[in-house]
């Protein structure tokens, strides 16, 4: 979005940049002063105003309220929050050091970092190759239809998608009740702990694998139909275009879903698994983000959920920038450029 | 899942293979600490009693409005069988206490919130003179939504707080958010509001925090809520017979078992198994003295016994599967005979009873007796008199404080009175309709008269359901059956505050008891859990309550 220099001093004849000068004199890249780039993208910035407030008060003040994990943090003592804390005694790292001895933490880490492998493995590629399906083999007619019976599942909520599995999976679900009723053993996947991971992964498909589908097949619609009937013309078989137009078109994306992915590696869903934590238990089923709800609003720990919330978040930044790094050397954009 | 023994293991049994394994895990049961800790100095921990607490509690005076048709005994309710035509009803609040002022009510709601300006809200309202706001949440859900609008600036002018969400830093939040009421209600003051002298003193004592009496209470009976149901019409048709020993129960199970045909024989049983084997109920009560000292419910053989006999029913596949997984509703299940025995509060029976007659009219369930596991009397421990309060802001001004004791007052009117049947059954044409002495509850009244009111206060337990006198007869009588072998635990009665260090001490039974019946976890983890508890602080909140006993003395017990 840069502007070269003649654009600039087209625009801003008046006050050439004090920067624009080093010491000995010589021309250095340039800087726009703050006040006139201000003026400049003055639109663009009052559009991402309204998301830039949001950010800021949903966001960024609430980070203020980490410093509870450094205290024994009661918000019950004193009439509002800023109160209490400015009352609550400080305690330094003691609740990170009860975190490193804390099995129930270690187990929900596990558990998180196993369920993200698994959605990484098995749910990630999913709605790329329904989108490459989609957009090669399914007839146009037909494509509105499947796309619609896709996405629906999406709008489900997640109490729907659980009773629609217990109903199907279930002991006495739909098909463990036929098998009975044909004189085999009935069975239950919803209470089994061993496949609790999978049994997830596969829930999270069902419901939002055909809303992936999405920007797969914006990235998809913005190839040039050119390029396809050029290299048909060259004699580039059905196989042939897919792998040296369609994929190399989906790439940038790919790796910008898949950093976002690993920066979100340990949010792997919350009320999915919350709501079947008593079918399985919680050695199967407690991730960091059901562990912060059950240690802080259930049992009223705030000051270790926040420690705990604190360490998931610097994990998570850190996994962002090693995951952007890596696209970058990949030769990708990645989230952003430096 | 581990195998099982086909039996519920004897108590003998049962007992030899824990001691292996507490052996093993090298936590057993060692004797118990003596000496250290003590109750703590902060006014917000231990318990109000003596002078102290006969000073703050309100006088009693009984209500005379109307006579039941089954009067209680043992500790049950009361019972009513009919139903008086609206021009035949007492009037206990003669005169429009309420001030008009505006309130806000924080409660939970088992349902569908039916919305403001609705003709049942509307009608309450002018009937107290006063005009709520109800802020209702999901009660399964509760505990979660109160800790964080108590931790909030914007508490309501009133809230209502269930003794089961009492855990974590909750009774910190009471103590410090919530308003004193004793000028308003201590010892003759409550003549004001005759309604709520008319509520029994017990009740009263569970309302007293920090030695203030800040809740206003719904009285308990002091027979268990939770019940053991089965299925009475098909039982009957079946010729099944109520179990009296545990072995029976496990014995009925197969006989019932069908998966095949979609009928399993319970539902998760472990509540009552916890009554079967006379283990001691929840926290602040779950202490008993043996030989001088003070041994929890966690660290006693009956605990272990009952989960090992709950897991039991789990392996060998009688619990119906919905259950297992915790989703679903029991109550549905039961009702459409796919589990012939569930456990419930009371309240089920009639709730079921009263939808399941609209087009099954030979619907019948019963409640089994409790009975010990090896078929002797049951030790049966006897019920807080009071588990459920509704708080008042400690901000609101004194209108406020006493348009909220208007409606307290309104809420608390007995059964056979005006106000009783403007609470329970809304308004006469609109809600409920009452013919040749049965009255009927509308689909409007289904839909909109929802039991928040009951939560501001409630009047002395009793029971009326005059459209299934069965059913009145039924819970009562059980009530009174039960309430013979009542066994009051230690500290009886009292609101007792654990000091915070100890708010995170009993966190991980609930989670461990589920795993461990379910077959995830097995009954070794469980002694490790206690040996666990035991040195991260149960001990030391032994000698916390040995203390508070001492001080407390003969009252405690």
């Amino acid at each position: 979005m840069s502007l070269s220099t003649e654009d600039r001093r087209a625009r801003e004849p008046r006050t050439p940049p004090v920067e624009t000068r080093a010491a000995g004199g010589a021309p250095v890249a340039t800087k726009v002063p703050l006040r006139h780039r201000l003026r400049r993208d003055r639109t663009l910035l009052l559009m991402t105003l309204p998301a830039m407030l949001l950010l800021l008060v949903f966001a960024y003040v609430p980070l203020a309220g980490n410093v509870v994990a450094f205290q024994d943090y009661d918000p019950y003592i004193a009439d509002n929050a800023f109160q209490a804390i400015a009352q609550s005694p400080w305690v330094g790292f003691e609740w990170f050091q009860q975190m490193v001895n804390d099995r129930l933490f270690w187990s929900a880490l596990r558990n998180t970092l196993a369920i993200f492998l698994l959605q990484l493995t098995l749910f990630f590629p999913v709605p790329i190759l329904l989108a490459l399906f989609i957009n090669s083999f399914v007839r146009p007619r037909v494509r509105a239809v499947a796309q619609a019976v896709l996405y629906l599942p999406h709008f489900f909520s997640w109490v729907l998608v659980v009773t629609v599995f217990q109903q199907m999976f279930g002991g006495a679900g739909l098909i463990a009740q036929t098998l009975r009723e044909h004189g085999h053993e009935g069975f239950d996947l919803m209470t089994d702990p061993g496949l609790f991971k999978f049994l997830i992964t596969f829930e999270m498909i069902w419901k939002d694998a055909g809303w992936g589908v999405i920007v797969f097949l914006a990235a998809l619609a913005a190839v040039s139909p050119d390029l396809y009937e050029a290299s048909a013309m060259d004699g580039a078989n059905r196989w042939r275009r897919m792998w040296h137009i369609t994929l190399p078109a989906l790439r940038p994306v790919v790796a910008l879903l898949l950093v976002l992915q690993v920066g979100n590696a340990l949010t792997v869903g919350f009320e999915q698994i919350l709501l079947q934590r008593t079918a399985v238990g919680p050695g199967a089923s407690e991730v960091l983000d059901t562990y912060v709800w059950n240690v802080g609003i259930t049992n009223g720990g705030f000051s270790y959920a926040a420690a705990v919330g604190i360490v998931k978040g610097v994990f998570g930044l850190l996994l962002v920038l090693g995951a952007n790094k890596v696209a970058h050397l990949m030769g990708e954009q990645g989230v952003y450029k430096k | 899942m581990t195998p099982n023994s086909p039996s519920a293991p004897s108590r003998r049994r049962f007992l030899a293979s824990s001691v292996v394994v507490a052996a093993a895990v090298g936590g057993g049961m060692p004797l118990l600490a003596a000496c250290g800790g003590g109750s703590g100095g902060s006014k917000n921990e231990g318990t109000t009693t003596g002078k102290k607490l006969k000073d703050l509690l309100p006088a009693y005076v009984p209500s005379k409005a109307v006579t039941p048709d089954i009067p209680g005994k043992n500790g049950s309710a009361v019972g009513f069988t009919t139903a008086l035509p609206a021009s035949e009803l007492a009037v206990s609040v003669p005169k429009k206490l309420g001030k008009g002022s505006e309130l806000t009510i924080m409660a939970p709601l088992w349902g569908t919130s039916p919305g403001e300006g609705n003709p049942y809200w509307t009608a309450m309202d002018e009937a107290v003179g006063v005009k709520v706001k109800w802020q209702n949440q999901d009660g399964n859900v509760y505990g979660q939504k109160l800790g964080a609008v108590l931790a909030s600036s914007s508490i309501p002018d009133a809230v209502v707080v269930p003794g089961w969400e009492l855990g974590g830093k909750i009774p910190s939040a009471i103590a410090n958010k919530f308003a004193d009421l004793g000028p308003y209600l201590s010892g003759d003051k409550v003549k004001a509001y005759p309604n709520l002298a008319a509520i029994p003193t017990g009740a009263w004592q569970r309302g007293v925090f920090a030695e203030k009496l800040r809740g206003l209470p719904m009285p308990a009976e002091a027979t268990p809520n939770i019940t053991p149901f089965y299925r009475a019409d098909i039982f009957e048709e079946k010729g099944y017979e109520v179990p009296t020993t545990t072995q029976e129960f496990y014995d009925l199970c197969k006989e019932i078992n069908a998966p095949k045909s979609k009928v399993w024989a319970c539902s998760d049983m472990t509540w009552s198994a916890f009554v079967f084997f006379g283990v001691l109920p929840e926290k602040p009560y779950y202490w008993k003295l043996v030989d001088d000292k003070l041994v929890n419910r966690y660290e006693t053989d009956e605990y272990l016994e009952a989960l090992e006999w709950s897991r039991s029913l789990y392996s060998a596949g009688f619990v119906h599967p919905d259950a297992k997984a915790e989703t679903g509703d029991m109550r549905t299940t039961f009702s459409s005979g796919n589990a012939l025995m569930y456990n419930a509060d009371i309240s089920d029976w009639y709730a079921a009873t009263a939808i399941q007659r609209l087009d099954k009219p030979d619907f019948r369930m019963g409640a089994m007796d409790f009975f010990a596991h090896d078929g002797g009397d049951p030790v049966i421990y006897e019920a807080a008199p009071s588990n459920i309060w509704c708080f008042v802001n400690k901000d609101a001004d004194k209108k406020t404080v006493e348009d909220i004791l208007a409606l307290a007052n309104y809420t608390a009117a007995p059964y056979g009175t005006k106000e009783q049947r403007l609470k329970a059954y809304g308004l006469e044409g609109t809600h409920h309709t009452l013919k040749d002495g049965v009255l009927t509850k509308t689909e409007k009244g289904n839909n909109q008269v929802f039991a928040t009111y009951e939560y501001v206060a409630t009047s002395a337990p009793f029971r009326a359901y005059p459209d299934h006198p069965d059913v009145v007869k039924g819970v009562i009588e059980w009530q009174q059956r039960q309430g013979a072998h009542l066994r009051k635990p230690l500290f009886h009665g009292m609101q007792i505050q654990e000091p915070t260090r100890f708010t995170e001490l009993n966190a991980q039974f609930e989670d461990l008891e589920k795993d461990i019946v379910r077959g995830r976890k097995k009954v070794s983890d469980m002694q490790q859990q206690v040996s666990d508890w035991k040195t991260k602080g149960g001990d030391k909140l032994r000698d916390w309550y040995k203390k508070l006993l001492d001080e407390t003395g003969e009252s405690a017990s």
